[in-house]
């Protein structure tokens, strides 16, 4: 049978960074589907703009060995006839919708492929349909949860029904009900005979996907490393006790969290898991001080704002210096510059020292807002908005060793995640609803219960409860 | 296949989905429009007559409300220009520039409280405005909404690492132009990478083909006939009137 995609030694160097994609060889053939998988920063994604002919068309920066697809060499052939066979789906949803609603996202691209007014018709109401889309149709993509939005983008793409779907990451923003979802919709798409080609280093969910295929990418990149020794500055405060009381906030008129009671202490690593658009990041914007609120927080019984860093989830909202030593240490008269060596070297940093931050990868940028914080040693602790993203299983590891070492020391560490494997090693979990908060206890222990889960629709998969 | 333009909400202003201009062919809109913008010309006391047209008209088009709010936004620019105009000129010229500048205003918001970004690329369109710059149009207009929220974050992300002060006395100019950069930079980086990753989703999908059909076509209906048969009367007066 012939390829559908074949790859004779291709590599990609971009021209910003010189980073891309080692030599590579595959070939895939027409109805399989695989996974590419592998460290981040090996090339993933670079592997996925080389197959859909995105790179060399659209990116510039040193191509070598040569893609085809269904018989047409990449560098060859017109993108837009590339994209005829090969539908991409991004990583982030939110960055690839472009139309004003939910039906006009998915007829952008069958506009692009010339069919009649009639075609069209037909495979819009069949795509809404066949993606429960139909009660979104005259809503605005930029109005729909992170979820609904990659749905869509799914939906988008294969409406345009390519011979082969590649996607980039696509679990890497969801929680784990929308993972499952999107795992069921792209069973049918592999069904129906696509092609699909899965780019992630989440490989957990997708061995719910059958006969799927592995490919490993080599990487010179390290992953994970031991967190070197070192005694982690105590922090300046006794052992304290956050209390929060009634806490509700609104936001544009619509309450976004509701009469939530939890209490916190010091030297814990708190995991607080929900749906998509739950609350999560208000719930910390408000602990960190930045969200007007009602209810009450407490400190050791008394009113008070806790002093607590916050690492954003975007960490292109954090960065603006010159290079990552400049601004981990912006506006700090007097640094320790023992523990910020111990730092960069702890987040895998230290060869980035030099490099402008915006040229890292999305972990490797998220690690520096981390650093970011953590050298002004916050006096209570921080607060973590998605910090599984773009992290592989090494960095992964790393990062909850990082915050356990900070624990240990006194500190608070809250985090907001969809990823359950790092809320799994948490030392409480904190569910929340749309309600408010459905359980909150010892991990151990709301792991080991379904009925809150059930009761968010979120799915809490086997192996979370008895990890390897 | 033809059909009535329907469309979802935009970010960037609300739509005026009560307003009966909501459903009128936006190149009628864009011919409403022109002539509102043509009437800037008239000397004062016509100016004055045609606001009271004007006025009628968007009482009818239950878009008063809407227009006083996006004029009330307005309202420092347009205070300080009066000031500015009475103290260097004189009275007339600035009751005269104040009334064309609320008069542009209402104008404009007239149009994009009930015009979508995707039916102004199909106006622009139908003038033979080549499709890749329409799109672009249209995907800028969309992005609007979005920049409020995003300075928003980037301030307290700034904020919550310590990148972001409040001093005061003659530190005041240093401290406000470090937090300008640590605004600015992330602001363009974002921007930048929106705009990027929408060219790449677009292109993913086909967007450069040369085959690309519309499907959606714009239709003119009985009240689309009317309105424009009306702006071309009132646009004539406005240009025999001397």
């Amino acid at each position: 049978m012939t390829d559908i995609v074949r790859a004779d030694k291709v590599a990609f160097h971009y021209l910003q960074d010189g980073r891309g994609l080692e030599p590579t060889s595959l070939s895939i053939q027409p109805g399989e589907a695989v996974l590419i998988t592998g460290v981040s920063g090996c090339g993933k994604s670079t592997l996925a703009r080389c197959i859909t002919g995105i790179i060399p068309h659209l990116y510039r920066g040193n191509l070598q060995g040569v893609v085809w697809l269904d018989g047409m060499q990449t560098t060859d052939t017109p993108l837009w006839q590339l994209t005829e066979r090969a539908g991409l789906l991004f990583q982030n949803p939110t960055a690839q919708m472009l139309a004003p609603s939910v039906e006009e996202e998915i007829i952008f691209g069958l506009e692009n492929q010339g069919l009649s007014s009639a075609t069209i018709q037909k495979r819009l109401e069949g795509t809404l349909d066949r993606f429960s889309l139909q009660a979104l149709r005259d809503r605005s993509p930029q109005m729909l949860s992170t979820g609904e939005q990659q749905k869509l983008a799914l939906a988008a793409v294969t409406a345009r029904e390519p011979s082969v779907l590649v996607l980039d990451e696509p679990l890497s923003m969801l929680d784990s009900t929308a993972v499952i979802d999107l795992i069921t919709y792209l069973k049918q798409v592999i069904h129906s005979g696509t092609t699909v080609v899965i780019c992630e280093h989440r490989r957990e969910y997708l061995d719910l996907i059958p006969d799927l295929q592995t490919i490993q990418l080599d990487s010179h990149v390290p992953s994970g490393t031991t967190i070197p020794e070192i005694n982690i500055p105590k922090s300046t405060i006794s052992d304290f006790r956050l209390e929060v009381s009634d806490l509700g906030v609104q936001l544009g008129g619509r309450t976004v969290l509701q009469s939530l009671n939890f209490s916190l202490s010091s030297g814990q690593v708190i995991a607080v898991v929900g749906r998509n658009g739950v609350g999560k990041t208000t719930l910390l914007r408000t602990l960190a001080g930045l969200q007007e609120h009602q209810g009450s927080i407490m400190l050791n019984g008394k009113v008070g704002r806790p002093d607590l860093g916050m690492v954003f989830q975007n960490p292109d909202l954090q960065l603006f210096n010159a290079t990552v030593g400049e601004e981990v240490l912006y506006r700090l008269p007097n640094p320790d510059m023992i523990y910020f060596d111990w730092l960069l070297e702890a987040l895998e940093l230290t060869r980035y020292v030099e490099t402008p931050p915006l040229l890292l990868s999305e972990g490797e940028k998220k690690r520096v807002t981390l650093a970011s914080v953590l050298i002004r040693q916050p006096r209570h602790g921080i607060l973590l908005d998605e910090p599984a993203l773009g992290q592989d299983g090494g960095h992964k590891a790393m990062l909850i060793r990082l915050l356990r070492a900070l624990a240990a020391s006194g500190m608070l560490i809250i985090m907001a995640t969809h990823d359950l494997t790092l809320a799994a090693q948490a030392d409480h979990l904190v569910l929340l609803g749309p309600d408010g908060i459905a359980a909150d206890g010892p991990t151990s222990e709301i792991l080991r219960s379904d009925s809150p889960w059930r009761r968010l629709g979120l799915e809490l998969p086997g192996w979370v409860r008895t990890p390897e | 296949m033809s059909r009535r333009w329907t469309l979802g909400r935009g970010r960037r202003l609300s739509l005026a989905r009560h307003s009966p201009l909501r459903m009128a062919d936006p190149r009628v809109k864009l011919a409403i429009g022109l002539c509102v913008s043509l009437a800037v010309m008239l000397p004062v006391e016509r100016l004055i007559a045609f606001m009271v047209i004007f006025l009628i008209f968007l009482c009818w088009a239950r878009l008063l409300d809407a227009i006083v709010g996006q004029i009330w936004r307005l309202k420092w620019v347009i205070v300080v220009l009066f000031l500015v105009d009475w103290w260097a000129v004189g009275l007339d010229l600035a009751i005269t520039v104040t009334l064309r500048l609320v008069l542009l205003a209402g104008a404009l918001t007239l149009f994009f409280a009930t015009t979508t970004s995707a039916e102004l690329r199909m106006a622009l369109e139908w003038l033979r405005i080549p499709y890749r710059y329409t799109f672009s149009l249209s995907l800028a207009l969309q992005s609007v909404g979005m920049l409020d929220d995003e300075w928003r974050a980037i301030k307290e992300a700034q904020r919550s690492r310590g990148a972001w002060s409040s001093p005061s006395g003659w530190r005041r100019t240093m401290g406000q132009m470090r937090n300008l950069v640590a605004l600015t930079v992330p602001t363009v980086v974002m921007t930048a990478r929106r705009a990027w990753s929408v060219t790449e989703a677009a292109y993913a999908r086909g967007f450069n083909s040369p085959n690309r059909r519309s499907y959606h076509q714009l239709n003119m209906h009985r009240l689309d006939w009317f309105l424009l048969a009306g702006t071309v009367v009132i646009g004539m007066l406005l240009l025999l009137w001397r």
